[in-house]
């Protein structure tokens, strides 16, 4: 197991987002976390990545405690993600975005910066990352102005620079068209292919059932049931999740 | 050679020239301030236009490069080279001080903390009169150099200096993890960018700088009195950057000529000069708010 969870919990006010989930994600797998809305999936997502800290419950990565651990640690640790929300920087070009993921790899001694300035180490590196997600034609261009699937596809690229054990993505097929779906689907056992653990928060069940290995499934902010993709498909309480109580027998 | 050494060539060659070809004393004082006016602005750029931190305290950092170096000089005979160091990292260490609100504070909350950090410090310089002798003022300063030349060649110097080093930095990868901070501090750090660490390094680096501009100021003057270090300063300097281009590096330079000879040129004018320079600094944020850098890049769009 690459990431293990247990028992965490987190409440915004009253409402209890995340309630006692407890989650284990096999190394070099694809582990797929599906629920409704409101299930609490971004917040698992945003308390596995650090940008929340749970109020109960243990966390590890490996051996690693990730308790208290502020999200841009926890990326040295081999943690990247990307946003359901798209956050790019804008007003950059698409290399830039991506050399900006290679920030903790940067190792040079500070005074060569101030004598040398760019030293286009990683410039390569960036340009296939680029190319990898189909992009490297554009490379110069502003990150804003790129059509919404190709901005998803870049926040890839730019997580993907950081060099991850563990890619979490949150919903990274949300406004895809299904070309695009495909294109990712493809990118995505490829990531999975060299080694990186995936763990998707996704709503489309065409790219969870055909890429993950493994599907937990949230509602109302608690675990409802976990399995293999053809396991999730047939169980009563997740269709009855998805699909309204009046469904179940 | 480059297009970047052939500019810096050219510009060497002009600065080397300009004193000479403005020999009046009023013009060649109008020099020295421009060239401290340059420093300011740079130092201003690197928290706004590239960190994207909205500082208004920066005429505080001036301030107090500008007491601090004095004081030692003429209240404990230092040298001057060796107030200047100290007065430099007074300044820094102040900076790391309001960095510490822009490590929580952001936008707007941000501007207005720092504004009340330079009220403090202008409040400090006025009443802390045994040290600084509050509005009464410290008179027969004495300049590093006497002759004009020598200071303006100093001054401009270490402004060329400065802007080479920002240059390389904000073309390195430290000038990327700024950079992507000022678009997206959240997304900064899912890349591992420790964003509470480049802001403090942001406003230590831009604070000592600007100190640094305030070691020449009281030399050049002769007196130092707390209304030089007004909250007006700041807004002055982040007029400069504005009007010059926010995050570029030639920007802010633009910006701190024109806008350090616009108003004398405007002299002329008598009171009308103050209202000139108000309506032209609103036409340009209205109209063209990526300033004379993006005025030209249209300008040569157009021409291709």
């Amino acid at each position: 197991m690459i990431l293990r969870a247990k028992e965490i919990s987190k409440s915004f006010g009253g409402v209890r987002a995340v309630h006692n989930v407890s989650i284990a994600v096999p190394e070099n797998s694809i582990f797929a976390l599906i629920g409704p809305n409101g299930a609490g999936k971004s917040t698992l997502l945003n308390l596995l990545s650090g940008i929340y800290q749970p109020d109960a419950g243990s966390l590890h990565l490996e051996e690693t405690n990730l308790i208290g651990l502020p999200a841009h640690r926890r990326v040295r640790l081999g943690m990247a993600r990307t946003f359901q929300k798209i956050r790019l920087f804008r007003q950059l070009t698409l290399l830039e975005n991506v050399l900006a993921g290679f920030h903790i790899h940067q190792d040079a001694p500070f005074w060569e910066y101030l004598v040398y300035g760019d030293t286009g180490r990683f410039r390569e590196e960036a340009r296939s990352l680029l190319a990898f997600v189909g992009l490297e034609a554009r490379s110069g261009e502003r990150a804003g102005a790129l059509p919404y699937g190709q901005q998803r596809m870049l926040e890839i690229a730019r997580a993907l620079a950081t060099r991850p054990r563990l890619f979490m993505l949150d919903e990274p097929a949300a406004g895809l068209n299904a070309a695009e779906v495909d294109f990712l689907l493809k990118r995505l056992e490829q990531i999975g292919r060299q080694g990186v653990t995936v763990l998707v928060v996704e709503h489309n069940m065409d790219l969870v059932m055909n890429v993950a290995h493994r599907v937990f499934v949230m509602d109302h902010g608690e675990p409802l049931f976990e399995g293999t993709p053809r396991e999730v498909q047939h169980d009563p309480a997740v269709i009855a999740a998805y699909l309204g109580g009046e469904f179940a027998s | 050679m480059s297009a970047r050494r052939i500019y810096f060539v050219v510009s060497i060659l002009v600065l080397a020239a300009l004193p000479w070809l403005i020999a009046t004393p009023y013009w060649r004082g109008i020099l020295v301030l421009c060239a401290m006016n340059v420093l300011l602005a740079l130092s201003l750029n690197l928290v706004i236009g590239y960190t994207g931190q909205l500082n208004l305290g920066q005429s505080a950092f001036f301030g107090i490069g500008a007491y601090v170096s004095t004081i030692l000089v003429k209240s404990y005979g230092w040298n001057f080279w060796l107030a200047a160091v100290a007065a430099v990292g007074a300044a820094g260490l102040l900076g790391l001080a309001l960095a510490a609100f822009a490590v929580r504070l952001r936008g707007h909350y941000l501007a207005i903390a720092s504004l009340g950090f330079a009220v403090i410090t202008y409040q400090v310089l006025v009443n802390w009169e045994n040290v600084t002798q509050g509005v009464r003022g410290i008179y027969g300063i004495m300049p590093p150099f006497s002759h004009p030349a020598a200071l303006f060649y100093l001054v401009a110097g270490i402004a060329v200096l400065v802007y080479v080093l920002i240059d390389n930095l904000v073309r390195s990868p430290v000038g990327d993890s700024l950079r992507a901070i000022r678009e997206d501090e959240v997304s900064a750090a899912s890349l591992g960018i420790n964003r509470a660490l480049w802001k403090a390094f942001a406003f230590c680096v831009g604070a000592a700088i600007a100190g640094l501009a305030g070691c020449f100021y009281p030399g050049f003057v002769g007196t130092l009195v707390p209304d030089a270090f007004n909250i007006v300063e700041s807004f002055t300097m982040m007029a400069m950057v504005i009007v010059g281009g926010m995050g570029t590096m030639i920007g802010p330079v633009l910006g701190a000529i024109v806008l350090t000879f616009l108003p004398e040129l405007l002299r002329g004018f008598g009171e009308l000069r103050l209202m000139i320079y108000g309506i032209a600094l609103t036409l340009v944020v209205l109209f063209m708010p990526g300033g004379m850098v993006q005025a030209w890049m249209a300008l040569r769009a157009r021409l291709r």
